[in-house]
């Protein structure tokens, strides 16, 4: 079955597992992405330039999609690695309702501030 | 009650649907067992103990694997959709070949390893704290639900999967075992106890409760000290 096994979760931590490999793929591909970005500004006037139009207000969903999966990968992370220590696995699902709740308000709290550092 | 089964002959699936009459306190193996006497004889799928204990009538009933000799037709509505079990071959039907997974099994030597002396055998004792370290663990009835979902081990196939790494954690867990090492040695390859990926499918899925995901974790960490 391979890869497609991932999408074929039986209950809300099959669904976690899926979320986190496409944000963990997600965020590698914006880290590539970013560091070639990066790299190709060689001067201050194309710098400005390209910041001006994906520091605006038409990137801002995708800088929030970005925030929700990192937010989402590195809560899920923290989870699983409580679980591999071999804490709380009868307490799981109340684990998994308690970072579901974090990654929500972090993603609402780092989006609001995102929007608020863009200005007018 | 609409029975709608995934059926495999000569390599190739299709569903078919049967109309099956239900009364109160009817299970899935039932319903089985009536359309197999009264509407399809050729009708294949596999059962022994009708209940719960063997581990025999393991199926995919509307995407999740279950006992049918313990699913409870009156949790149904009006349709029920049966699958064999999903990372097992299919035989026919609802049946699926289990020797690779009785093969993982074997291969952690799920069984007691003791310095007994043959000649003059004592009585191995052990206190009931002890017992308790891994009672859970010796519930398993090896019914391969845990299998069918776990991704790692669908991804690939020489992954020991979570009931034999349960078998392993507990031998190793008894107090009366001196296989550890052994085990131990099996369960760190790259198909054992590391190609977890913490899913925790396994544990949601299981008929007896008994929590694989854990007795994973237990025995990662025993491969580390």
């Amino acid at each position: 079955m391979g890869v497609m096994s991932w999408f074929k979760y039986k209950s809300p931590f099959g669904l976690a597992f899926a979320f986190q490999r496409i944000t963990g793929i997600i965020l590698l591909f914006y880290l590539i992405l970013h560091l070639c970005y990066l790299t190709s500004l060689q001067s201050r006037e194309l710098y400005e330039t390209l910041t001006s139009i994906t520091v605006s207000r038409q990137f801002i969903i995708f800088d929030s999609l970005l925030i929700l999966c990192g937010v989402f990968h590195g809560v899920n992370g923290i989870r699983i690695i409580i679980h591999e220590l071999g804490i709380g696995h009868e307490l799981r699902r109340v684990v998994l309702a308690v970072s579901a709740i974090i990654a929500i308000l972090g993603w609402i709290i780092g989006s609001y501030i995102l929007l608020m550092a863009l200005g007018d | 009650m609409k029975f709608v089964i995934r059926r495999f002959k000569d390599d190739k699936s299709f569903w078919q649907s049967f109309e099956v009459p239900v009364k109160k306190g009817m299970t899935l193996l039932d319903g089985l067992f009536y359309i197999r006497e009264n509407i399809d004889p050729s009708l294949a799928f596999r059962a022994s103990c009708r209940m719960g204990i063997c581990g025999s009538c393991a199926v995919k009933v509307n995407g999740r694997p279950r006992l049918a000799c313990e699913t409870q037709l009156s949790k149904f509505k009006k349709e029920i959709k049966i699958e064999p079990l999903d990372n097992f071959r299919v035989i026919r039907d609802l049946v699926t070949e289990f020797e690779g997974f009785f093969a993982k099994h074997k291969k952690v030597k799920p069984y007691l390893i003791a310095n007994t002396d043959y000649e003059n055998p004592i009585e191995q004792l052990q206190t009931p704290e002890e017992l308790k370290k891994y009672y859970i663990f010796t519930l398993c009835i090896k019914c391969g639900s845990c299998l069918s979902v776990c991704p790692s081990s669908a991804t690939l196939e020489s992954s020991l999967g979570p009931a034999a790494l349960v078998s392993a954690y507990r031998f190793n867990a008894d107090s009366r075992d001196r296989g550890k090492e052994e085990r131990l040695k099996i369960v760190s390859e790259s198909f054992g106890v590391w190609r977890c990926h913490s899913a925790m499918e396994c544990s949601e899925v299981c008929p007896k409760q008994i929590e694989p995901a854990k007795a994973i974790q237990l025995l990662r960490r025993e491969t580390l000290r």
